[in-house]
């Protein structure tokens, strides 16, 4: 009997030390349907689909939980500004924008989505130089122009967050795990914007000119690219010798021009997309749609051009209907019914169906560019007959009614900032850049041109909120979102900006 | 897991090859010879078995009696035994002792030992590892009988157990067939849903969830959850283990309470044929009263006309023009249609079932076979599932026993299709949809045509907020398929005899779960280009479970007044599940349902995916229970855990436990109480660890994008690493006391518990976006869940011919935070300035459940009474001497308060309705619930039952209410806005129409009422058919019963219904609402029970 116990003691005793060993082994599993980083980072194909992966993150929150980030960048770009109207399907927070009462708990403030890509930048910002050491094949230069892309594409995005919310928290660093988490305060604007000049330059030394492929280079960042972005930033902080400068490197490039005029130029600018005068786009294709289409079809849809577009911005001719502006009737709108046509149409008169809506989300085209040269050119001062010319050409092109040429002195700087202004209106509608443009230019020393944003918010807050809209825009604070409520909940060191406490 | 499975069978071999080896030489060939007769008239009996049996009773030889009732049988070692059996007489074992003659006279086994059952000193509850006599448990627990609820007409157990045990709380999530229950064990000791608690059926758990990276298309896991689909009538009995103590034994998957169910199993005797029936019928109650067409038609226009001011444009809204010029819309808008009574039909469900069970001493079967079928009360809804089931029991000897058990059951669930939100659930949508709307389409000459009528779009607007319900409960599919398979193997070795018992079980769990959906045009309307159209989606999931049990149980024969049992028990799981799914559209034919069929699947909403989890745990436990004279009892136990949801850094966690009790009435100076049966005082204390939801948190993982970007695939980091996830430990600290009292008669239980969870688990923890993220899974910090539970079982009255039984539970529970991480949030997430909000705080120290807002003070009956009015009563005046009139949110949104207007209370007397006017309206906490009944026999053959339960102190906010009177959108409402405010001096309690604007629903205690409610939730008459009918219908026992359910509910809620919808309190932000549009369906169940 004591034998027996012994020997089954003893066999227990072996088992379980046996078990011991291999538990460890045992208990140690590994993710089968994704990857892991410690497995991730070895290749520059790698690194590759890592930069891919940000880019796609423009067209959609690949969590599946949020707004597309072109859906935020044309609402928050179009809704404060004058040339839309609301339809009636319009949310009450889209109506709450229009009517300038936006606030703190407005789900279209929500800044995630911008966040979102910032932090797919920061990771591979992080994360991709130690391929160097796991990839022979990848060479510095590569690895560079790869990190290039990821800096301007941070860069890009908080210059959006600047112009939109001004002070914003800086997060550089990737959230790789919870140990990362905190809770930072705002950064002023005027680092951040530092910062971004920091990426860009960077960015613009390490780029790399051209991906072999044409598509490509409007799709993803190429030196160009970060030139316009360059601009746009330099223009934003009134550095106009510097956006000029930027601006001829794309112009002088010749890598670019405007397309022509003729019947198929909506077709090839904005159907197809990826056109000679693109410089970046957003590549929506059948298998990754965008969200315009339901917000912007006739049937319940939520935004509508206003009709102030029509009869001030493009004006109609009415003795000689042959004239038209070609940027109007059947570019930005289909008049019967004042839809947001860009997004809409495959020509000027057929419309796209719902599963052929990948029109492209513009960033920069060549037209921009010239614009921007324009508009700095008119600040430096005493070039103002450079800045009607490139007016001029981008006029022709589209072949712009004579009603809307206000014929400005070339040397008063503030008239030609009107005449800018609205030609870039005109060529750049429904592009999310009108608030922007119009905050740029109001803003500018010290808002001396403020007369600019109240005259627009005048035309276009409804009659029962004209005076309170104007009284807060009298309010500089308030031409910058609050930020969305449930952010200050989750972070006590976060401050809500002025106008809105 | 090979290894593992390796050293569970080499355990048992060592076990089983032992007493072979030890086996003495046979010491001589002895044939023994004789004849066996009844004892009674002395007739030979044939096919006696005659066995030569050893000292641990097992067979080594055996033979048969011939005809004429004799035998030969040659004896391998006359130290053994001879036994001779027969089924219907009593078994005879004699020894040797030298003789070679046994002329045996077997005596008939009275009916009593027919069903003996096994276990002898007292009714024992078994843990799930060892069993232990009632009377000597130190832990909290509640047994319930499944007989006591066999009449009701439910489809699985966990529905029949509403309210039947204190501190249990069961609440469906819908009443259509097959959905699931979600089961809380006194409250929820974690701030999740999804805190399900462990079932453990027959001594090994049961898979009960569905992996979270599943999405079955549409529903929520809880829709799932019918997964406990053992039959009712299979089951035995159930234990719930409430207190930490009892539940350490199970480890981290027990942490919200087990649920052990135990299964028939085989007795000795002759085979024993049951055959039970049920049938019942369920009908819809009337919901609540909304507008026809007519009425409807008047309202839309009123409301958008407040909003805009111009009366609505009919040339383009031609869904109100009625206008006979045009038959199209004339007709097709012009309707009274009753949208909820044409997707409603009259529920029947049918269930059999069929037993045999029987056996002698060594082997011993119970095998069911059952069928269940059922049509919901929905048009569409239904569940049929077949199970079938066999336990088998061998006795090799008295020391080596084996079990084998195989349950099979397959399921077919056809679900309404739901496109997603509760909001667009096919009831609510009809319960919201235009009434003046017609089912059928009338055509341009104003002919009905047999074709749905389903615009693409109207004014309500589209596909998915709203959709023709009667196409879609016709035409689309949305049905669960599910097989599973449970083989289980338990094999038991005594090593000493009834002192050291090794048993190993090992279970495989095979789960096909399929679900097959489709979404056609004809209900949709959509255009042919969208991925709404012909939508076919096809899920598939597989679950392969492997668990074993290795038990070691230490019984040693201490001197007198001591007793001890040991348990050391290793148990690992390893759980794997694989899904796969495909979603296209835009098939030819509202008939071609299958993704197979050639159709449309480029999109980023149409898509194939598959996933694979796997996760495993191991667990070794050792416990010990010791008695001192049946006075003093004391139990204490540790349990390691590890589990592969966890890094290294803090995978592994040791669960201390101890329980004691101290059985008062055995002492001496309460011998002299001869009222008291028994009084026993037990305290425990017990730690258990949660293991994640997730598998793989704690690497930071990198997923591929859904879509390409200019054809290239991209990949982004999908989660961060989560190396601060670590054990959510849950300190359950319990005090009970048992009395049972006049000739046990009164039998009493209160517990008193808490149970405080450290490190609590939240998961999809808000964080500040600026992170790239939006949640992540965090321990918080520290919740109390605590209580009492009081259950009162009484026989009042005890004669011959009557016994009245009245049975009673109680019980109160809250949940309260004591410490939070700085991560959490302080209030809930929402929006006080718009509308339909309630406002709920993170109180540390404070009971969850409270609810904040404004409070509603009637309406604005003219301009003159939204004047302002300061703290005195006196109007507010301007600077220039002007009225000031009530402004909403000033000067944020700064609306003014027009007559018709829902007024609100001014708390502060500013003029201005912001948040500084909100005021607690109330808590969802209910102060107490419970259940209560009598049970009445007459002449042990006619039984009364009835059974009632109740909640007390429970308010909730009823959402219903809010939708379907707001007159905010184009949604039908309820008759109640008939008497809404229309022209200045109407005094109503029901504010103007006003399209999309004005603030007349905001979150008021116009909607917050108090659910208290007491409900007759069953009677059930029973017949047993006494012996005498028995005999002449040839029958072992007959029974028939009637039970009607959900009677009448006696409550001042004016919601659907007071029980029905809030799963109860998750978080400290949970506001209780009751968006149930449908109350629960009344049944009426005939049944019948039968064995011959």
């Amino acid at each position: 009997m004591t034998k027996r116990k012994i020997i089954v003691g003893f066999t227990i005793v072996l088992a379980f030390s046996m078990l011991a060993t291999s538990c460890k082994k045992w208990m140690t599993l590994q993710p089968q349907d994704g990857i892991t980083r410690q497995e991730f980072w070895q290749t520059k194909e790698q690194i590759q689909s890592a930069v891919t992966g940000s880019y796609a993150s423009l067209l959609g929150d690949p969590t599946g939980n949020d707004k597309p980030l072109s859906e935020y960048l044309f609402l928050w770009g179009e809704l404060r500004a004058d040339m839309i109207t609301n339809g009636l399907g319009v949310t009450n927070d889209e109506l709450d924008i229009i009517n300038v009462n936006t606030l703190p708990t407005n789900a279209n403030t929500k800044w995630a989505s911008v966040y979102r890509t910032i932090n797919y930048c920061n990771t591979i910002i992080d994360f991709a130089p130690s391929v160097i050491n796991n990839d022979k094949t990848l060479t510095q230069v590569q690895l560079n122009a790869y990190l290039a892309e990821a800096r301007a594409l941070r860069g890009l995005m908080y210059f959006y967050l600047v112009k939109s919310f001004r002070d914003v928290p800086l997060k550089l660093k990737a959230t790789s795990s919870d140990q990362d988490l905190q809770q930072i305060p705002k950064t002023s604007a005027d680092t951040i914007l530092k910062v971004i000049l920091a990426d860009l330059k960077y960015a613009d030394s390490n780029a790399v000119f051209s991906y072999g492929n044409s598509m490509v280079d409007k799709g993803r960042i190429t030196k160009y690219t970060v030139k316009a972005m360059l601009a746009d930033v330099y223009l934003w902080m009134d550095n106009y010798t510097d956006a000029v400068d930027a601006c001829n490197f794309i112009i002088n490039s010749n890598q670019f021009g405007l397309i022509k005029g003729d019947d198929g130029w909506f077709n090839t600018l904005y159907f197809k997309g990826n056109s000679a005068e693109s410089i970046f786009e957003f590549q929506y294709d059948n298998q990754k749609l965008n969200s315009f289409f339901s917000m912007l079809t006739t049937n319940r849809g939520r935004i509508y051009a206003s009709p102030y577009v029509m009869d001030q911005i493009y004006t109609i001719d009415y003795v000689d209907d042959t004239k038209k502006d070609i940027r109007g009737e059947g570019a930005s709108i289909r008049t019967s019914d004042n839809a947001i046509w860009k997004y809409l149409g495959v020509t000027s008169n057929t419309g796209r169906t719902q599963d052929a809506s990948f029109a492209h989300w513009f960033v920069y085209r060549y037209a921009d560019i010239l614009l921007m040269k324009a508009e700095a050119l008119n600040q430096i001062g005493g070039r103002g007959t450079e800045a009607i010319q490139l007016i001029n050409t981008i006029r022709n092109r589209a072949g712009a009614l004579a009603a809307t040429n206000t014929n400005p002195d070339p040397s008063n700087k503030n008239d030609m900032t009107d005449y800018i202004l609205a030609e870039r209106a005109r060529e750049l509608s429904f592009e999310g850049k009108r608030w922007y443009d119009v905050l740029r230019n109001a803003k500018r020393n010290n808002y001396e041109r403020k007369d600019i944003l109240l005259n627009m918010v005048s035309r276009s807050a409804p009659g029962a909120r004209q005076q309170s809209a104007i009284n807060k825009y009298k309010n500089p604070d308030a031409h910058y979102f609050p930020i969305y409520f449930n952010e200050l909940l989750l972070n006590p060191n976060l401050v809500q900006n002025p106008f809105y406490k | 897991m090979k290894k593992l499975v390796c050293y569970l069978f080499l355990s048992m071999l060592v076990g089983f090859l032992q007493p072979v080896l030890a086996q003495d030489a046979p010491t001589t060939q002895i044939t023994l010879r004789g004849k066996i007769t009844d004892k009674k008239d002395k007739s030979p009996i044939a096919h006696v078995s005659v066995a030569e049996v050893d000292k641990d009773g097992r067979i080594v030889r055996g033979v048969t009696t011939d005809i004429e009732g004799n035998y030969a049988l040659r004896i391998t070692n006359t130290k053994h035994k001879i036994s001779f059996s027969y089924i219907g007489y009593k078994t005879i074992e004699e020894d040797l002792q030298g003789k070679t003659t046994f002329n045996v006279q077997l005596e008939i086994a009275n009916a009593n030992s027919l069903n003996e059952v096994i276990v002898v000193g007292g009714r024992r509850t078994d843990n799930g590892n060892m069993s232990v006599s009632d009377k000597n448990l130190t832990i909290a627990s509640a047994k319930i009988q499944a007989k006591d609820l066999e009449e009701m007409g439910s489809s699985s157990i966990d529905q029949a157990l509403q309210g039947r045990l204190a501190g249990v709380d069961i609440t469906a999530s819908s009443g259509d067939p097959g959905a699931g229950m979600s089961i809380r064990i006194r409250g929820t000791s974690s701030i999740n849903a999804g805190t399900n608690p462990l079932i453990v059926v027959d001594g090994m758990p049961y898979e009960t969830a569905i992996p979270s990276d599943f999405n079955f298309g549409t529903a929520d896991d809880q829709g799932y959850a019918q997964l406990l689909n053992i039959a009712p009538s299979d089951i035995k009995e159930i234990v719930v283990l409430k207190d930490a103590a009892a539940t350490a034994m199970w480890g981290s998957r027990a942490a919200s309470g087990v649920l052990l169910i135990s299964t028939k199993r085989g007795i000795i005797g002759k085979p024993s044929l049951n055959y039970t029936f049920k049938g019942t019928m369920s009908k819809q109650p009337e919901t609540i009263p909304m507008l026809n067409g007519n009425q409807y038609s008047n309202l839309i226009p009123e409301e958008v006309m407040n909003r805009t001011g111009t009366p609505l444009n009919t040339q383009n809204v031609k869904e109100f023009a009625y206008d006979p010029n045009d038959p199209y819309y004339y007709n097709n808008y012009g309707q009274n249609t009753n949208w909820i009574d044409a997707i409603t039909q009259t529920g029947y469900a049918q269930d059999h079932n069929l037993s045999i069970t029987g056996g002698g001493q060594k082997a011993r079967y119970f095998a069911s076979m059952g069928y269940f079928n059922q049509t919901g009360t929905t048009i569409g809804t239904g569940l049929t599932r077949i199970n079938t089931r066999i336990n088998l029991d061998y006795i090799v000897s008295e020391r080596i026993k084996f079990r084998t058990d195989i349950a099979y059951t397959f399921t077919d669930n056809p679900k309404g299709y739901s496109p997603g939100s509760t909001a667009q659930e096919i009831r609510n949508v009809a319960l919201n949809k235009m009434p003046n709307m017609s089912i059928y389409e009338y055509n341009e000459q104003g002919i009905l045509t047999p074709n749905f009528f389903s615009p693409a779009a109207n004014i309500q607007g589209q596909y998915p907020v709203t959709y023709n319900p009667v196409a879609m409960a016709n035409a689309a599919k949305n049905r669960v398929y599910g097989n599973r398979i449970t083989p289980h193997f338990n094999i038991s070795y005594e090593i000493i005899p009834r002192t050291l018992i090794l048993t190993g079980d090992i279970q495989f769990d095979i789960n096909s779960t399929k679900n097959n959906t489709f979404l056609p045009q004809i209900a949709t309307g959509r255009p042919v280009t969208e991925t709404v159209v012909n939508r076919a989606y096809n899920g598939d999931y597989d679950g392969f479970n492997v668990q074993s049990k290795t038990n070691l149980l230490y019984t040693p024969q201490l001197k007198e007044n001591h007793t001890l049992t040991t348990l050391v028990s290793f148990q690992t799981y390893d759980n794997k599940t694989i899904s796969n799914q495909a979603l296209t559209s835009n098939s030819a034919s509202s008939l071609l349902q299958d993704p197979s069929v050639p159709s449309r699947t480029q999109n980023q909403d149409l898509n194939i995916g598959a996933g694979y989890a796997q996760t495993r745990t191991i667990g070794l436990l050792w416990n010990a229970q010791y008695a001192y004279k049946e006075r003093y009892i004391i139990n204490a136990g540790i349990r390691m855990d590890a589990s592969s949801r966890f890094g290294p850094a803090n995978r592994y966690g040791s669960f201390p436990s101890i329980s004691t009790r101290w059985r008062v009435s055995s002492e001496p100076f309460m011998k002299s109480i001869k009222q008291i049966n028994e009084l026993s005082l037990r305290a425990s204390y017990g730690q258990s660890g949660n293991a994640p939801r997730y598998d793989y948190s704690f690497y930071n993982n990198y997923a591929s994008n859904g879509w390409s970007y200019q054809g290239q695939g991209g990949v982004f980091p999908s989660s961060m690493e989560l190396s601060n996830l670590k054990w959510e430990v849950i300190h359950g600290l319990n005090f009970g006391v048992n009395l049972i009292a006049f000739k046990q008669r009164v039998n009493i239980d209160l517990e008193v518990y808490r149970n405080r969870t450290k490190d609590l688990l939240f998961y999809g923890l808000q964080i500040p976006s600026f992170t790239g993220y939006n949640s992540v899974d965090m321990n918080v910090g520290m919740l109390d869940n605590q209580g009492w539970e009081l259950n009162i079982m009484t026989t009042p009255i005890k004669t011959k011919d009557w016994v009245v039984d009245f049975n009673f539970n109680i019980s109160q529970n809250q949940n309260i935070i004591r410490e939070m991480s700085p991560f959490y949030p302080k209030q809930n997430v929402t929006a006080l300035t718009a509308n339909g909000q309630y406002q709920a705080f993170l109180q540390i120290n404070n009971p969850f459940g409270s609810i904040y807002g404004y409070r509603f003070q009637g309406v604005y009956a003219d301009k003159a009474a939204t004047i302002a009015t300061d703290a005195k009563g006196a109007p507010i005046i301007g600077p220039n001497g002007q009225s000031v009139y009530m402004r909403f949110n000033y000067p944020q949104t700064d609306y003014v308060f027009q007559p018709g207007d829902a007024k609100y209370e001014d708390i502060n007397k500013d003029g201005s309705i912001d948040y500084k006017d909100v005021v607690y309206l109330g808590n969802s906490n209910p102060k107490l619930s419970g259940g209560f009944g009598p049970n009445i026999t007459f002449k042990g053959n006619f039984k009364i039952s009835a059974f009632f339960n109740f909640r007390y102190g429970y308010d909730v906010v009823n959402g219903t209410q809010m939708t379907t009177t707001n007159m905010y959108g184009f949604n039908n409402q309820s008759t109640a806005v008939l008497r809404r405010w229309r022209n200045p001096g109407d005094v109503t309690d029901i504010p103007r129409a006003i399209w999309n604007a004005g603030f007349n629903w905001l979150g008021s205690d116009r909607y917050v009422e108090d659910a208290s409610f007491l409900r007759f939730r069953s009677i059930t008459a029973r017949y047993t058919f006494t012996a005498k009918t028995l005999k002449k219908l040839k029958l072992k026992s007959l029974s028939t019963y009637l039970t009607a359910e959900n009677l009448i509910t006696f409550t001042k809620y004016t919601g659907q219904d007071p029980e029905v919808a809030p799963r109860g309190i998750s978080g400290p932000f949970t506001i209780v609402t009751d968006n149930s549009t449908t109350p629960p369906v009344s049944m009426i169940t005939f049944g019948i029970a039968t064995s011959f």
